[in-house]
């Protein structure tokens, strides 16, 4: 079998199985071939920007003039602090300023010039909820489902769901920060007890970029076009002697694969050959957002090629702001609201935002009183916080649901965790409790039998 | 889908116009009706629309729609009718083409039965025809065919004989020792071997080569893997996210790798692991080895995964699941069958009715009892000896005395950190606060309440949160220093002022310079003069001396940052939290065994679950072997009274073993023979019966099983006998002709061509670099996440939030034979994992193959392959000096274990120079090195060692 038989059995076995939804079975044979979903898809692709820490909302995107009025008076309900030591009473107000965006009027905070500037595209959810006030446990509730460890990330039900477009690259990618690992580190991309086909796909932040896709930097080039020369003389050598013999065949092919593969993700990762403009879009042209804005880019070089899902991590804590938020704050919008707005943009003005679901947020929101007077920040709160979704088939230039006038709970049109996936799942064709997984003698889920809805008022 | 259709009606069409026979009920209609109607129409005392399909009288008589069947008219049939307009049956199976047309036949024939039917519909919950399915039937002993001397041979020349084939020529020597060696121990020969070998020209070369390496201990570990995974073995619980260790699993990893290697008979390891614990009288005190190796073996009914210690939500439905799954590899393990079928009703196509499967689980309930069930931790069996036992007590009484002092600790600092933050807070509110902290949270009063809100940072304080307020602590430390710092500049200044101001007016300019002046250079007057007015050289020991009020000062900031340093908590705790972890960390380790075990005096009564479930136990169900296999008189008691345990795993395992079970022995050297092959006779190892593949070789299958029973059981025996056939020795070099008659060798006309499983790919590479730690036995080698998740072997260090640590040193480990890697189900080594090694689920009867490019990169880009690959040039250095080609023949050799020929060198050769070349340029430190390392990991990828030919 020649790369051409290769390439029918790929073709034969993708239209089995486009026949019907991906359905397990212990013993089941998984790969990455595209699946098609339970109903028409409107969203084939999504770019997560994960704020690890929890971004401030009454500092960015859900104004609260009652913290102004409130401001160093004791906060007069019951609130839960994470920190115990700079617990404080004392109601803290915004530092910035607010103004309405857009035709739609949306709220930003003068820390992000560049979501302002995509307002029209946007849709801001307010009532956020997790309840859960740890780190590790919310980010799990957010990325696969429950507070628990050990379950599949979200982008591995995706992958696992529809497969990927492109064979030559990873189904689903994850754009970690040059620092370092999010908090809960690689279970953030876990594929759980999915096969492990399903996990996500680091790119790292040095050579080798893509673990056992990019070659060690001392191989890369000519030396590995070499080695791969001389072995497929000593591979064709060989089945001269066992002429007939598919296995060996096959194998040589896989080879040939997989080089194709190398130079596809190493064609990915090179930005060079953007244009002046686009890259000054992404902020490539300055040193605060140079680092963000290339991951940005080379989010969207994996979408526009049929990578599945996209999920791009700030580091660890980044958003955790219990002190100094006046400085912190500032200079982690800094880093992404330009690159990020620039994505929102670029990929509206390539006709891929219809089909591709940007999704901006952190696990955590923050809390209206101050935490460290001597230098204040916000505590966690999973109670209510905000996020925002674009494109894919989320309704664009609406806000959806509240906090309380302090921001602290969510009060109006609350969307848990779990009501967040089954949204997704629903735009990309699938049905939240068909979606499952046999194991341990039931079949499981992302939604795992809480009460999600598909929230229908976000859907465009 | 239109070349499908075609083909089926060119099929239908064959079958119909050649069947001679008449199409008969029980042989040709019941099965399908069995297979796709009998659930509702039937089974279970269900019979939807009254319809009862079970026997051609019923049919006949129909239901609420009156007679479901005319006989001779298929078309005013109703069963045909609602058939064919895929009315019936509901949901989404639905009868095949070829089925419908026969049941067409059957009626227009007549609707005739092969003999009359019975009164009782319940009667025929097996057919004769059933009955006669050949795995059903007892194992013969057929005679072998002449023509050859060995009777495997004997056996399949005959079958390629009437296919007009033969053997094909015998296999080079290299070819064979590289064979059998990974054969029997999963690791290449070496090149002394192999000379050996070939040098011997003896005809009992090859016989002497394979007890050899039966001898080996690596052959245990070689087979010992092979049942593994048949029975599952894993060291983690799985089940739950959490996937728990499981600490001693690996004793009967071990137990089964010393069974191989002692040739134990498989009767006796058949009946050590189903009921090695009622070999050993109880209570399991003070062991002896052989006593600890009988229960050992009984791990064996404990490897399927286990959420009933870990946490699993639903308590009934896990501990369901463990019973289920237990059955599932005793029954692929000893009966391949798909038993678990019966589970829910009648097995669909084998005669395995549903009774048949409760009563198989009766026999093991009495070990893994529902109602009174033992978690995976309540069951296992201490080693522990008395002695140990009192050191242990008397180490826990030091380290309680450690915790006791700790908490004193604690209390001291809560203490000093409400002190502290009161200062912060006005006065008038010092004693409310404090009485309102104090005060037990229930108790508390709605001011009392009132005012903890307002004061948080107060309210929060606990010896969970102490650590918190250190930050704040080490803040004001600064803080203080700092302060001191300044002050202390301060008073020595003003010291200094104060002192030139008392000076004579005409001395002071003088006195300066000699206060500046270097103390060595400083002139005797200069020297003199600074006595007089001691004061201009203060120094900060010396400053209470002139300033007594200052030094005061000093000292007020010197004990309150002390007080603070004091108050650092989380060091001071941390260090007697170790001190106590230290201490304990001295006991002896309390050793267990993973043991199935009955509890005395509790026999639970079974019961059948109304379609499987377990909330919905129907009749009581004694114990006994299935039906179809069972002798006349069940051998099976429900409670032994010789035995402190029910007995029923011990005449179970009796009954498997007692050279009569239709089951047992044609299921074992099946397994075997697709090992030593590639293929089985049958080759659907987990399901021999109906749905699976009929022997390519029966009355050879036979033959093996009853010469396998009738020499005890010996698998050393029948190892070699298969391994001295011509069949074994035969060349996989495939013929235009065996290509054509049977291209997938199904009749071992030529050898077949096979991949390394996973274990062997890293085992071969860590034996060829010369890495390879061939310890024995023990703990497992442990496998974590890197640093993107993948899993690799090592020690994870993580701290509270995953962040990792130093790497532990794993002194060796990191190198031993695959088989010694932990087993965690949710973390199956990437590297096995990418090549098709099993997830234990709960177990696996046949590994699959695949090959994939993932497979490739790893070759091409793995850390792992880069690393052995350069140690590998480094031997390849140390073996041949400095000749290259000298040290591209040994790589060459050692891998492939055939001798290169010029062209090979030559490649080679070029290859390592150009390369070389590149790596120089790349200013690479050894670049020779570096070129011969690539080579190395070249040969490594190559097919010629992955696959055995």
């Amino acid at each position: 079998m020649g790369m051409g038989g290769v390439a029918l059995a790929w073709l034969l076995q993708r239209e089995g199985l486009l026949a019907k939804p991906v359905k397990t079975e212990p013993g089941a044979v998984h790969n990455l071939l595209p699946k098609k979903p339970h109903h028409p898809p409107k969203a084939k692709a999504m770019i997560s920007f994960f704020m690890q820490g929890g971004p401030s909302q009454m500092d960015l995107c859900d104004p609260k003039p009652m913290l102004d009025k409130w401001g160093g008076k004791d906060f007069p309900e019951k609130i839960k602090y994470d920190n115990a030591a700079q617990a404080s009473s004392k109601v803290l107000p915004s530092f910035w300023k607010f103004r309405k965006y857009g035709q739609s009027g949306m709220d930003f905070s003068e820390l992000l010039p560049g979501f302002s500037e995509i307002a029209d595209d946007i849709c801001l959810i307010r009532s956020t909820h997790t309840g859960v006030n740890n780190h590790g446990q919310s980010i799990h509730s957010l990325n696969s489902g429950r507070i628990v460890s050990g379950r599949p990330s979200l982008g591995s039900w995706l992958t696992y769901g529809l497969g990927a477009e492109n064979q030559n690259l990873p189904a689903y990618m994850v754009l970690r920060d040059p620092a370092n690992l999010p908090v809960e580190g690689v279970l953030n991309w876990s594929p759980g007890w999915l096969p492990s086909l399903y996990q996500g796909t680091v790119v790292r932040a040095r050579e080798p970029r893509i673990l056992n896709l990019n070659p060690p930097a001392h191989l890369r080039g000519k030396p590995q076009e070499n080695y791969l020369d001389f072995l497929g003389t000593l591979n064709r050598d060989h089945v001269e002697k066992l002429p007939g013999e598919m296995d060996l065949e096959a194998r040589i092919a896989s080879f040939e694969l997989a080089a194709r593969m190398q130079t596809a993700a190493a064609d990915v990762m090179d930005v060079a050959n953007e244009s002046e403009a686009t890259k000054k879009l992404y902020g490539l042209d300055m040193e605060e957002t140079r680092e963000f804005g290339t991951r940005c880019l080379i989010a969207r070089r994996l979408i526009e090629r049929g990578v599945r899902f996209v999920q791009v991590f700030t580091k660890n804590q980044y958003w955790d702001h219990h002190g100094n938020i006046k400085n912190s704050l500032p200079a982690a919008c800094k880093k992404v609201d330009r690159p990020i707005a620039a994505l929102v943009k670029d990929l509206k003005g390539r006709g891929l935002l219809a089909s591709t679901v940007v999704h901006w947020g952190g696990e955590m929101g923050r809390l209206p009183v101050v935490q460290n007077e001597k230098s204040a920040g916000r505590d966690h709160n999973t109670y209510g916080f905000s996020m925002w979704l674009a494109g894919g088939g989320f309704k664009a230039g609406h806000i959806h649901g509240a906090t309380d006038e302090w921001g602290h709970h969510a009060v109006k049109d609350v969307v848990n965790h779990y009501d967040y996936h089954a949204t997704l799942l629903h735009l990309f064709g699938m049905d939240h409790k068909e979606l499952t997984y046999q194991r341990g003698g039931r079949e499981q889920s992302l939604t795992d039998n809480q009460p999600a809805r598909v929230v229908k008022e976000i859907l465009a | 889908m239109s070349v499908k259709t075609t083909l089926t009606i060119t099929f239908l069409v064959a079958t119909i116009t050649l069947r001679a026979a008449p199409v008969l009920f029980e042989r040709d209609i019941r099965p399908v009706l069995k297979a796709h109607c009998f659930h509702c129409h039937g089974e279970d005392g269900k019979y939807k629309g009254d319809l009862d399909l079970r026997l051609r009288r019923l049919i006949l008589e129909g239901g609420e729609n009156g007679p479901a069947l005319v006989a001779g008219q298929p078309q005013k049939s109703l069963l045909l009718q609602k058939i064919r307009n895929g009315k019936m049956p509901k949901g989404q199976a639905k009868l095949t083409d070829e089925d419908i047309a026969r049941i067409g036949e059957w009626i227009a024939q007549g609707a005739k039965t092969a003999r009359p039917e019975p009164e009782d519909p319940d009667a025929v919950l097996i057919t004769e025809e059933e009955r006669n399915f050949w795995l059903f039937q007892l194992i013969k002993n057929p005679p072998v065919p002449e023509g050859a001397k060995n009777p495997i041979d004997a056996f399949l020349l005959r079958t390629l004989k009437a296919k007009g084939l033969g053997f094909s020529p015998p296999t080079d020597k290299r070819t064979l020792i590289r064979r059998a060696t990974f054969d029997l121990t999963g690791l290449p020969p070496t090149p002394e071997e192999i000379s050996a070998f070939i040098n011997d020209s003896s005809p009992a070369a090859y016989p002497k080569l394979i007890d050899r390496l039966l001898a080996s201990p690596h052959y245990g570990e070689r087979w010992g893997r092979h049942w593994l995974d048949v029975s599952g073995y894993a060291d983690s619980e799985g089940y739950t996210e959490k996937d728990a260790e499981r600490g001693w699993a690996w004793r009967y990893r071990d137990y089964v790798i010393r069974a191989f290697n002692a040739d134990m008979p498989w009767d006796r390891f058949i009946r050590e692991q189903l009921a090695g614990d009622e070999l050993v009288k109880p209570p399991y005190t003070n062991l002896n080895p052989e006593q600890i190796d009988k229960l050992t073996a009984t791990g064996f009914l404990r490897m399927v995964p286990d959420g009933t210690g870990s946490g699993a939500p639903d308590q009934a439905l896990a501990r369901n699941r463990v019973v289920a799954d237990t059955l599932k590899i005793v029954s692929t393990s000893f009966m391949g069958l798909t038993v678990a079928c019966a589970q829910c009703h009648n097995h669909r196509y084998d005669p395995i009715p549903q009774e048949d499967y409760y009563k198989l689980r009766a026999i093991f309930e009495p070990g893994l009892d529902p109602k009174n069930w033992r978690t995976p931790q309540s069951r296992s069996i201490s080693l522990f000896t008395d002695a140990d036992r009192k050191k242990s007590a008397e180490i826990e009484e030091v380290a309680k005395k450690i915790d006791a002092e700790r908490k004193k600790k604690i209390e001291f600092f809560i203490d000093r950190t409400l002190k502290w933050k009161l200062e912060s807070i006005p006065n008038k509110f010092h004693e409310p606060l404090r009485a309102a902290y104090k005060t037990a949270s229930a108790k508390r009063t709605a001011e009392q309440k009132a005012i903890l809100k307002k004061y948080p940072s107060v309210r929060q304080i606990s010896s969970g949160s102490l650590y918190l307020y250190d930050r704040e602590y080490s803040a004001e430390i600064s803080k203080l220093n700092a302060e001191r710092k300044k002050k202390l500049a301060e008073f020595l200044e003003r010291t200094r002022k104060k002192t030139l101001a008392a000076a004579p007016e005409d001395e002071r300019a003088k006195l300066e310079a000699a206060a500046k002046t270097d103390a060595k250079k400083r002139t005797e007057e200069q020297k003199k003069l600074l006595t007089e007015h001691a004061g201009m050289l203060v120094e900060e020991k010396s400053l209470e001396k002139f300033d007594a009020e200052g030094a005061r000062e000093l000292k007020r900031l010197t004990e309150r940052a002390n007080y603070f340093k004091e108050n650092l908590s989380k060091k001071v705790l941390d260090a007697m939290n170790k001190k106590a972890q230290d201490v304990r960390a001295t006991k002896p380790e309390e050793p267990f065994i993973r043991a199935l075990t009955e509890q005395p005096d509790k026999v639970p009564v079974t019961h059948m679950f109304y379609r499987g479930n377990h909330d919905q136990p129907k009749d009581a169900m004694k114990p006994a072997d299935l039906r179809v296999v069972a002798l006349k008189e069940n051998p099976i008691p429900e409670n032994n009274p010789e035995l402190p345990s029910t007995g029923r795993r011990t005449a179970f395992a009796n009954r498997l073993t007692d050279g009569t079970h239709p089951l047992t022995a044609r299921v074992l050297v099946n397994r075997y023979w697709l090992q030593h092959f590639g293929h089985g006779i049958v080759d659907t190892l987990a399901d021999m019966g109906k749905l699976g593949e009929l022997p390519s070789h029966p009355e050879l299958l036979d033959w093996l099983a009853t010469d396998f029973m009738r020499n005890g059981w010996k698998l050393k025996r029948l190892h070699k006998l298969i391994m001295t056939s011509r069949a074994y020795q035969q060349t996989s070099r495939r013929t235009a002709k065996l290509d054509e008659i049977d291209p997938d060798n199904r009749l071992l006309g030529r050898m077949n061509v096979r991949r390394m499983e996973a274990e062997i790919i890293r085992d071969t590479i860590l034996a060829l670099s010369g890495r390879l730690n061939r310890e024995l036995y023990g703990k497992p080698v442990p496998v974590m996440e890197d640093e993107v998740g993948q899993f690799v072997i090592g020690k994870e260090n993580l701290d509270g939030e995953r962040k990792p640590g130093k790497t532990v040193d794993l002194k060796g480990g990191q190198n031993r034979r695959s088989l010694y890697v932990q087993v965690r189900r949710s973390r199956i080594l990437s590297l096995f994992d990418t090549f098709d090694a099993p997830t234990m689920t709960p177990n696996c009867a046949k590994r699959p193959v695949s090959t994939v490019a993932p497979q490739a990169l790893i070759f091409m880009n793995n850390q792992f392959v880069i690393d052995q690959s350069r140690i590998m040039a480094q031997r390849l250095q140390k073996l041949a000096g400095k000749d290259l080609d000298g040290q591209l023949a040994a790589g060459w050799e050692l891998t492939f274990g055939q001798v290169a020929t010029k062209t090979d060198l030559t490649r080679s050769r070029d290859f390592v120079q150009k390369q070389t070349v590149l790596f120089k340029e790349k200013k690479d430190k050894q670049p020779e090195l570096t070129a011969l390392a690539n080579y190395c990991q070249a040969l490594l990828s190559a097919n010629r060692l992955i696959y055995l030919d």
